[in-house]
């Protein structure tokens, strides 16, 4: 399988949640404010059709006033109260006490002057002589509501535009302020493979010179010094390897074929065997046999190494590391002094180190974190203090 | 005259005195019938005209109730509902010499005789 290499370079953790933090303040933001536009545009049509519905109503009020005037003065002879087809009608005294109603909605507002209650729209008229004692006449007219369901569909609409264009605002804000970033991690990044770049012949040689070299026919003391060059070499080759894949590799295709892990653990064990030796470092091995991965080798060899370094790095004098193969995943323990739990997801950002006292870049865990992503494996890390640090990779 | 004679008699002079009372009351009638009907009846405006001014100017039972006691205790012309026609033909009425409670007893019948409330179909 060829799977193509991730070239995005991710950001830190601190620096996604702020991103995330930004955007979602900034959507909050855009809907409070479409929602009080919606609101005042709403409340602004509703005023209009009220002072539209508020003529008709006038001119219903003054000619059921002539009515009641009527009324009141053969109020001896006639004592049924004026009603219409076209309205509904109320009065009520100076002491807000109902005199008479047919309303349908019984929500009367005697304070307001014209309202909407329960589909219908009220109109308050106060008359200039209070005939049978009304001091309110209350009319009240249907309200199809037709008004709010073109408000409704027109507010629909616009807030929908409105936030569309709100969303590419905010996500061309947001590219602006990742581009100081990724400007920043560019370079870095152009530094590290350039400086790398030249690092590649000098360790090339060294390598292969120290290979060539039969250790036998030395004395024990050349033998010593050639196995330190050898070490210190074999971490140079590390660090070059792991800065070329970050800055190259990934951004190749990757050659993927059935590879027995357990073979490949034994040969990396076995290279950094040296390294492990000067810390007196002793390797449990507990591998089973015949596990396949569909991965690329150079791929599955920088994960062991970066997970085997970092349990020689992080160990203690005397320490052991155990590792564990089956079927389901691959786990490597050291017996270092562990790391703490609020920093143990910061754990796979570039650049980040939790021990500065040991050499490295803060990448070896980024690159993990990256070819696991690729290959869909699950990583998990736990960790207690002063008792150590397990990495389990989990393909099931 | 034996005992049972004069306790019949008796009972007899108690029964008629009872029905003269009686009658008596339904002649005088209340307080509103004696000191307000027995004057507005001579009066060619009946006494609901007045009502229904004080309706027109005061709206509710509290104020048309409290306008008039205020007027009758102390009438002129600024307090009057009446036209100035009306008042130039038959003048201002006397000052009451009612008490209180008789004035709000009477007060309380000529709203209740008038009122609108419940009258309205």
């Amino acid at each position: 399988m060829l799977a193509l290499k991730n070239s995005v370079i991710d950001l830190h953790h601190s620096e996604k949640k702020t991103l995330v933090g930004f955007f979602s303040l900034y959507i909050t933001l855009c809907i409070v404010i479409l929602i009080f536009i919606s609101f005042v545009y709403y409340k602004f049509q509703k005023d209009l059709m009220l002072s539209q519905k508020r003529i008709d109503l006038q001119n219903y009020s003054n000619e059921f006033i002539i009515e009641l005037k009527q009324l009141h003065i053969n109020f001896d002879k006639n004592r049924v109260y004026p009603r219409d087809t076209r309205f509904k009608t109320a009065i009520y005294d100076s002491d807000k006490q109902l005199i008479f109603s047919t309303l349908k909605s019984s929500s009367v507002q005697l304070d307001n002057i014209v309202y909407t209650s329960n589909k219908t729209i009220h109109f308050i008229k106060e008359p200039e002589s209070y005939y049978l004692g009304a001091r309110y006449v209350i009319l009240e007219i249907e309200d199809n509501e037709t008004w709010l369901d073109d408000i409704e569909q027109e507010v629909m609409i616009f807030t929908s535009i409105g936030l569309i264009i709100m969303l590419f605002i905010g996500y061309w804000l947001l590219q602006l302020f990742i581009k100081p970033m990724r400007d920043a991690m560019h370079l870095l990044d152009r530094f590290i493979k350039d400086t790398t770049h030249e690092l590649n012949t000098p360790i090339s040689a060294i390598v292969a010179n120290i290979e060539m070299i039969d250790t036998s026919n030395l004395d024990d003391k050349l033998a010593r010094k050639i196995r330190r060059i050898d070490i210190g070499a074999k971490t140079v080759s590390n660090i070059y390897q792991d800065l070329t894949y970050l800055t190259l590799n990934h951004q190749i295709m990757s050659q993927n074929e059935h590879l027995d892990v357990g073979e490949i653990l034994y040969q990396r064990v076995e290279y950094f065997s040296t390294l492990a030796n000067v810390k007196h470092i002793e390797f449990k091995m507990d591998i089973q046999d015949n596990i396949l991965l569909f991965i690329d080798i150079k791929k599955l060899s920088k994960l062991i190494d970066n997970l085997i370094s970092n349990a020689i790095k992080y160990n203690k004098i005397n320490g052991t590391i155990d590792i564990l193969l089956n079927d389901k995943h691959l786990s490597i323990r050291d017996s270092g002094k562990g790391i703490k739990k609020e920093q143990l997801a910061l754990l796979y950002d570039r650049y980040s180190r939790f021990d500065k006292t040991v050499g490295g870049f803060g990448i070896g865990l980024n690159i993990v974190s990256m070819i696991c992503k690729e290959y869909h494996l699950e990583i998990d890390i736990s960790s207690e203090i002063n008792i150590g640090t397990k990495v389990e990779v989990k393909w099931i | 005259m034996d005992i049972k004679s004069f306790t019949r008699s008796l009972l007899k002079v108690i029964m008629s005195l009872g029905i003269l009372f009686v009658f008596t009351s339904q002649v005088h009638g209340s307080v509103y019938t004696q000191n307000c009907i027995a004057c507005h009846k001579d009066i060619p405006v009946s006494i609901d005209k007045y009502f229904y001014r004080y309706l027109l100017k005061y709206s509710s039972e509290k104020k048309v109730k409290h306008a008039i006691k205020h007027f009758l205790q102390n009438p002129s012309q600024e307090k009057t509902v009446m036209a100035d026609a009306f008042i130039n033909r038959f003048g201002i009425k006397n000052k009451s010499k009612l008490s209180d409670k008789d004035l709000e007893n009477a007060i309380n019948e000529y709203w209740k005789t008038f009122e609108i409330f419940g009258k309205l179909k």
